[in-house]
């Protein structure tokens, strides 16, 4: 009876799946990939679109504000308030030789971040945050960095130099969209 | 003899895999119907290893306002190719219905797109009354979440 219904000497009736499942992992691991997770982004202030009656003579300029310009899109220097280096008062004077270019942000990042912390002592608030005692005080200090391209330049450098400049703290990032060369 | 080699009475050494192999199918099947979903509007090469870009899950939200510039010249909102003109209108309408704070215009441009291009969107959507953008990049796996010194 036994040799009848189950023998050793028979086909089995086995499909081998393993190749199968290989296949389907390797597949579902590269769907896994390939689906983007977290969509991430700068953000970005413009400015408002100017009034042409409005007096440029009767607007005062904030000094703490600080522009990161890049010079020309071909030899793509970067410069802090439209110096090459570090004038001597500035806090990281000395410590760069000068601001660097788009391929290489980090001089800049690093003397960003210097004149942020300078700033904490004595402290030098935005404008109507002096007397907000109830916002914590990294959130009161004037960061804001204004960036100025030519329209020439490559998107994607813009980006480089915005990433620098958030990595050394600034906040709010503004992008210039008036004059630009 | 043949009892011992392949026997009913023997245990079964093998894995039933049929299971598994269904969940696998499933799973697979809907990663294959999913990921073309999550894109939205055209695919455009956006700046990617960036380290500093802050998560937003907004940019997916069917809601949200993203121009696309693939190439210069080239404006998308969502699905629709446009003049720079009908962008303007189209993204007034489109934000319209939202609160000011909320007023934000993603721009998904392409690394190689030049600047002014960029600007000339910024310039029409600020004709709009929108002060906030949001420039749509990849952020390198694993960087720093938060810049150092803040």
């Amino acid at each position: 009876m036994a040799m009848a219904t189950k023998g050793s000497n028979r086909a089995v009736p086995y499909i081998n799946v393993t190749p199968l499942i290989d296949v389907l992992l390797v597949m579902l691991i590269i769907f896994m990939v390939i689906t983007p997770l977290k969509p991430t982004r700068f953000m970005a202030d413009i400015p408002a679109q100017r009034d042409p009656n409005e007096n440029i003579q009767n607007l005062k300029p904030n000094p703490l504000t600080l522009v990161v310009s890049i010079s020309s899109a071909t030899d793509l220097k970067l410069k802090l308030n439209n110096h090459d280096s570090p004038l001597p008062d500035e806090p990281c004077n000395g410590i760069v030789p000068d601001y660097g270019s788009v391929n290489d942000p980090s001089h800049l990042a690093q003397c960003l971040h210097e004149t942020f912390q300078k700033r904490f002592n004595p402290p030098a608030f935005k404008t109507g945050y002096e007397t907000r005692t109830d916002l914590l005080m990294e959130q009161r200090i004037e960061k804001t960095v204004f960036i100025k391209a030519p329209k020439a330049m490559k998107y994607g450098d813009v980006v480089k130099v915005i990433d620098a400049v958030k990595g050394a703290g600034a906040n709010p990032v503004g992008l210039q969209v008036d004059d630009l060369p | 003899m043949g009892m011992q080699a392949g026997g009913s009475g023997g245990l079964q050494s093998e894995i039933n895999v049929t299971p598994m192999v269904d969940i696998m199918l499933v799973l697979l099947i809907i990663f294959m119907v999913v990921t073309p979903l999550l894109q939205h509007g055209v695919s455009v090469n956006i700046p990617r290893d960036t380290r500093y870009a802050e998560e937003d899950q907004l940019i997916n939200k069917e809601t949200s306002v993203i121009v696309a510039i693939p190439n210069d010249g080239e404006y998308w909102l969502g699905k629709k190719r446009m003049s720079i003109d009908d962008l303007k209108s189209e993204v007034d309408k489109a934000l319209s219905s939202k609160e000011k704070k909320d007023r934000i215009v993603y721009v998904k441009s392409g690394i190689g797109v030049s600047y002014g291009e960029v600007v000339r969107v910024i310039n029409a959507v600020r004709e709009k009354g929108i002060d906030q953008i949001g420039l749509v990049a990849d952020k390198k796996k694993g960087a720093a979440p938060k810049a150092p010194g803040t």
